[in-house]
């Protein structure tokens, strides 16, 4: 038996279950302004101050993170449920299919997420979270494919797999019976992996102001900060460490599913 | 016979590749932008515009015609390089402002490519090679731990403590910024490439190191430094190349990223200002072209990976 480390996944379990009671008990709404609060410092009513407008940071900061994390889990498990089979197929395939889904998950893999992004997002009129999911969910797939591949490769020639093809079953079933079981627990390392690369890319989208309308999203956060860098740097810490956080239990949680 | 021949055919079929994939893109886009629910000129124009002017927008954009002639004339707008003229900016063409925003990025990027492989290269080979010893494992943990910490995060925080507070570095967007600024923006870019192209070169250099070449070099006398650098280093040198490659579109977003941070002007920039401001032939020329350069470069890479790598051109 493979030994998981569930310890790993600790940090990741605590920060959305902070975020959640957080986001829950606190009577601040992410969204309501008082401009007499704008930019206040952290104090005990505002632990981690006020942004742009007097907003409550904690708030928004805890609302942004559930959905941060939550947008991670299901693009990164649709890419996981889509790729993984796929990239699998394909290898038992060989030949032609097989170099064909090789090439295409390499392109998407490397081609700039920023255009596809800004692509299907000009094509609605008010962007949102769903939208989002559809752009990362086009990409996402391709890493498990490309990790499926590689694997089903050194897996296709075992004894076992061509005596389940000798037994006359046919190539899916050979798939999802005998190889998928096989090549969960490599590929779901990149489960982490692909996790915050989603969470750093939709901070980084809605930066640079592709995020939803509502401006809950920590790269919001990350925009008042710069916007207001020298009169008020706690917001710019706020929104770094989150984003920073965020990424690193998502890894490290991804890390805790390898084999020891 | 798999000399240049097969060198060849690679870089071919590439070519082919890259074609496909620019032509679906364009597609995409021109496609995307004309299927919004509403009118664009409604959108551009905004609730104020009378018909007659939505009715000359409409025939300046050419989206009184059918789409099909639309698609052709786009497409045709591609190949002469002429997409018509900017809105926000009547009388530039289009693709002039994609050219002129070009130059900033470029450099940005490129800066950030040269300094990141130098980096990543020269960590890759302090990590395998003889020099530190047993601290070796310590370059490793960095490299793991920096490709952890995304550029969102630590480039406005640097930025923060080393130009406004420090101030030992301009602001990069500042226009008396200079060389240093450009500097400074492409290192913080650099940082994230430097740390893959280090793990790659890391695992590539210690798949090479036990080869028995490299103990025929040292038996003849060649110093650490020709052992690694000579010959070591252009057997590895192929993950190292494709991994810059990869790490492209990564590139982009972060060099957009920084243009934001900055108010640095770039294609960044540019793209959305046309996205904004519904600037449809600048946004279409803007993707299109930064289409181009990614496809451009990862044919570039095969090119070079294969001229370098015997075992590439199968």
């Amino acid at each position: 038996m493979r030994k998981r480390r569930l310890h790993a996944a600790v940090p990741l379990v605590a920060l959305v279950a902070v975020s959640a009671i957080v986001a829950h008990a606190s009577t601040a709404s992410p969204t309501r302004l008082d401009p007499s609060l704008s930019w206040c410092s952290p104090s005990s009513d505002h632990l981690f101050g006020c942004g742009e407008g007097g907003v409550d940071l904690l708030a928004l900061v805890s609302r942004a993170e559930l959905g941060g994390v939550a947008l991670a889990v299901v693009v990164g498990l649709f890419g996981f449920v889509v790729g993984t089979p796929l990239g699998a197929i394909a290898a038992l395939a060989r030949g032609r299919p097989e170099r064909a889904v090789s090439r295409v998950a390499d392109l998407i893999q490397a081609f700039p997420t920023f255009l596809l992004a800004l692509v299907v997002l000009s094509s609605v009129r008010s962007p949102s979270r769903i939208h989002l999911a559809l752009v990362f969910g086009a990409t996402a797939w391709a890493p498990f494919a490309r990790l499926a591949l590689a694997q089903t490769r050194v897996l296709r020639d075992a004894t076992y797999i061509e005596a389940a093809r000798a037994l006359g079953l046919g190539r899916v079933r050979v798939v999802f019976r005998h190889l998928v079981p096989q090549l969960l627990g490599v590929v779901a390392v990149q489960l982490g992996g692909t996790g915050a690369a989603i969470v750093v890319s939709e901070a980084a989208l809605a930066f640079v102001g592709l995020g939803p309308r509502d401006g809950v999203s920590l790269g919001a956060v990350m925009d008042q900060g710069v916007a207001a860098m020298l009169r008020a740097p706690h917001v710019l810490a706020v929104g770094a460490l989150s984003i920073f956080l965020t990424s690193v239990s998502l890894l490290w949680a991804g890390r805790g599913v390898e084999a020891e | 016979m798999r000399g240049a021949g097969g060198a060849r055919r690679v870089i071919g079929l590439r070519l082919v590749e890259a074609v496909v994939v620019l032509l679906v893109l364009a597609s995409v886009v021109f496609f995307a932008l004309r299927l919004v629910p509403g009118d664009p000129a409604a959108l551009i124009l905004g609730d104020q515009a009378g018909p007659a002017e939505l009715a000359k927008l409409r025939a300046r954009l050419h989206l009184d015609e059918s789409l099909p002639l639309q698609y052709v004339r786009f497409l045709r707008g591609l190949v002469t390089l002429d997409l018509g003229d900017s809105l926000r900016r009547p009388g530039v063409p289009a693709l002039r402002r994609v050219g002129e925003a070009l130059g900033p990025t470029g450099a940005l990027a490129g800066v950030a490519v040269g300094l990141g492989s130098v980096a990543g290269v020269a960590l890759a080979l302090l990590a395998v090679g003889p020099w530190l010893g047993e601290r070796r494992r310590w370059i490793d943990r960095g490299l793991v731990t920096v490709a952890a910490v995304p550029l969102l995060s630590f480039a406005p925080v640097l930025t923060y403590a080393l130009s406004a507070k420090l101030r030992l570095v301009p602001l990069p967007g500042d226009p008396d910024a200079g060389v240093s600024g450009l500097l400074f923006a492409s290192a913080l870019l650099a940082v994230p490439l430097a740390a893959q192209v280090g793990r790659t070169g890391r695992a590539a250099l210690a798949e090479v190191a036990p080869l028995p070449f490299l103990t025929v070099a040292a038996a003849k006398g060649a110093t650490n430094a020709r052992i690694w650098l000579v010959h070591a280093l252009p057997v590895a040198s192929g993950p190292i190349v494709t991994v810059v490659a990869t790490q492209l579109g990564a590139l982009l977003g972060g060099a957009v990223v920084l243009e934001r941070l900055f108010e640095r002007w770039g294609l960044g920039t540019l793209i959305l200002e046309a996205y904004s401001s519904r600037d449809l032939p600048v946004l279409e020329g803007a993707v299109v072209a930064s289409g181009a350069i990614f496809v451009f470069v990862q044919t570039l890479a095969v090119a070079v990976h294969a001229a370098v790598d015997a075992r590439a051109r199968r």
